[in-house]
């Protein structure tokens, strides 16, 4: 694959420490376009888009805030709990945005399933389809994300 | 088909030369020779240029707040260019609004010295100082909340006003590979000299949380700049209230150590919010402040209490909790440390009890 100065600059930042301890590649070995086309063609099987979950991740994570730190019961079937931390982050794709440091975990009330995603994993989802590489602490696999967030 | 191939390897092989060299002799060849950074049109800094603004600074004993260590990464590194800077790059772009940029703000780090250059930066960030420290205690307050108490070696004083924060340098460790900066706010007393003490709460992923909380042990090295920031308690008799939740008791901590040397009698009630039992803390010391502060009260809100732990206080959010005890306030001070959800709920109360806006002082996490 023949990639431009600034994917290849991408991709380093992505996978260095930059931003988050670890970075956000895990040990995934596969390029970040190449993670990007894999989970949307797997949310594209579902009949479902990153931004439809990116927006529900949201909608969850505000309803989450008022909780202030403490489990807020959301729709009678998951549980949100917001933690905000001190500080900001930023995107590494280059454009303007800052993102709070806000660690949302949201529990299946009934299955007891989790999930946990940051602020900027919500932008990530949204802007550019990134769920994250496989083995980073907030990688979210698209298919497990699309049926715990969109349980009817 | 292969004399296409063999030219276009050629051409590539030549332009990647031409970019080497080009490297190596703004690296090594250019000389900028001496510039001056004149600074809020007072003082002038004789300097070498080539170097960043930002590292300039720095090597010049001024300190601006960056989070990134000069990478370009974190944008905290603003400083308002009036000349000299050359336009504005790419790399900057990202971190600067239309209105900062109208503004002149740059980001120090990715700004250039190549001649003389006139900035404008607040005047107490010329008293900053680094300081080399040695960590003597770790100590755990909670399963996720730290406190860390360093020696300051060189300097071995450092002047704070309780309620500011020093940043604390991360060098590279496993598994992070970028030397970073964090701020925290000071939560030791000022009389306890030649020590700082701090409260860090573990952030998942966090780069600096997770190098103090799993890497650093007493007896290392600790580099940190400081003392910053404008949070501090106002030279007032009016009645105060306290709000903090978890790491936020830092700088209230050190507020209460000042109201305690100076043998306050002023009224103050401090609200500090926690989830349950096992995220509670320094209630011993906030006890002993109740002894020596008469008219001060500590009012720990538990949002989920064990039905089992016997806990006969405050319930609820802090917020709820303040609301159910606050009368009308229009003569209070108010001061909080949390996270932006929790000031933003908490002012909203405030006001509704006529706390004054302008009354209304924090230390917001962001």
């Amino acid at each position: 694959m023949k990639r431009s100065p600034e994917a290849k600059r991408l991709e380093e930042i992505l996978r260095c420490s930059r931003i988050v301890a670890g970075g956000f590649m895990g040990e995934d070995p596969r390029p970040h376009e190449e993670i990007i086309e894999a989970d949307g063609a797997a949310l594209a099987r579902l009949g479902v888009t990153a931004r439809q979950l990116a927006v529900r991740m949201r909608e969850m994570t505000e309803y989450g805030m008022a909780g202030l730190g403490t489990p807020v019961r959301f729709e009678e079937r998951w549980e949100v709990v917001v933690d905000e931390n001190r500080g900001e982050t930023v995107c590494p794709w280059p454009h303007e945005g800052r993102y709070q440091k806000t660690v949302t975990t949201v529990r299946r009330i009934d299955t007891g399933e989790t999930a946990r995603w940051s602020a900027l994993s919500v932008h990530f989802v949204e802007a550019h389809g990134f769920f994250q590489g496989r083995g980073s602490p907030f990688r979210l696999e698209p298919e497990d994300l699309a049926r715990f967030l969109m349980a009817a | 088909m292969g004399a296409t191939v063999f030219s276009v390897f050629v051409i590539s092989a030549i332009g990647a030369a031409l970019a080497t060299v080009l490297v190596i002799a703004e690296r090594y060849i250019t000389n900028y020779g001496e510039c001056a950074v004149i600074i809020n049109d007072d003082k002038t800094l004789q300097v070498q240029g080539g170097s960043s603004l930002l590292e300039t600074l720095t090597q010049q004993k001024i300190f601006i707040p960056s989070a990134c260590g000069g990478r370009g990464s974190c944008g905290y590194c603003k400083v308002k260019v009036v000349g000299g800077a050359g336009p504005l790059l790419p790399t900057e772009e990202p971190y600067l609004s239309e209105e900062e940029r109208a503004a002149g703000m740059r980001l120090s780090c990715q700004v250039k010295v190549r001649n003389d250059v006139r900035i404008e930066i607040p005047e107490e960030l010329l008293s900053i100082q680094q300081y080399e420290c040695v960590c003597v205690d770790i100590r755990d307050l909670t399963y996720d909340i730290k406190r860390f108490r360093f020696e300051l070696k060189e300097p071995d004083r450092m002047r704070f006003v309780p309620g500011q924060y020093v940043q604390v340098f991360t060098p590279a460790y496993e598994g992070s590979d970028e030397e970073v900066y964090r701020a925290y706010s000071i939560s030791s007393n000022t009389t306890d000299e030649g020590f700082i003490e701090l409260i860090v709460r573990l952030v998942p992923n966090g780069i600096c949380t997770t190098y103090l909380f799993e890497h650093l042990k007493a007896g290392d090295p600790v580099k940190i700049n400081g003392p910053y920031g404008h949070f501090r308690l106002q030279d007032t008799d009016a009645p105060i209230i306290f709000i903090a939740g978890g790491s936020g008791m830092a700088p209230i901590n050190c507020m209460l150590h000042q109201l305690a040397n100076s043998g306050s009698e002023r009224q103050a009630t401090y609200y500090f919010g926690v989830n349950t039992p096992k995220d509670l803390f320094f209630v011993e010391e906030m006890k002993a402040f109740e002894a020596r502060l008469p008219h001060f009260r500590f009012v720990p809100v538990l949002a989920m209490p064990d039905e089992d732990s016997g806990w006969e206080g405050e319930t609820g959010l802090v917020t709820e909790a303040l609301d159910r005890n606050l009368d009308r306030a229009e003569s209070y001070e108010a001061y909080l440390c949390g996270s932006p959800g929790m000031i933003n709920a908490t002012v909203a109360v405030l006001q509704g009890h006529g706390v004054q806006v302008e009354n209304i002082f924090y230390d917001k996490f962001s």
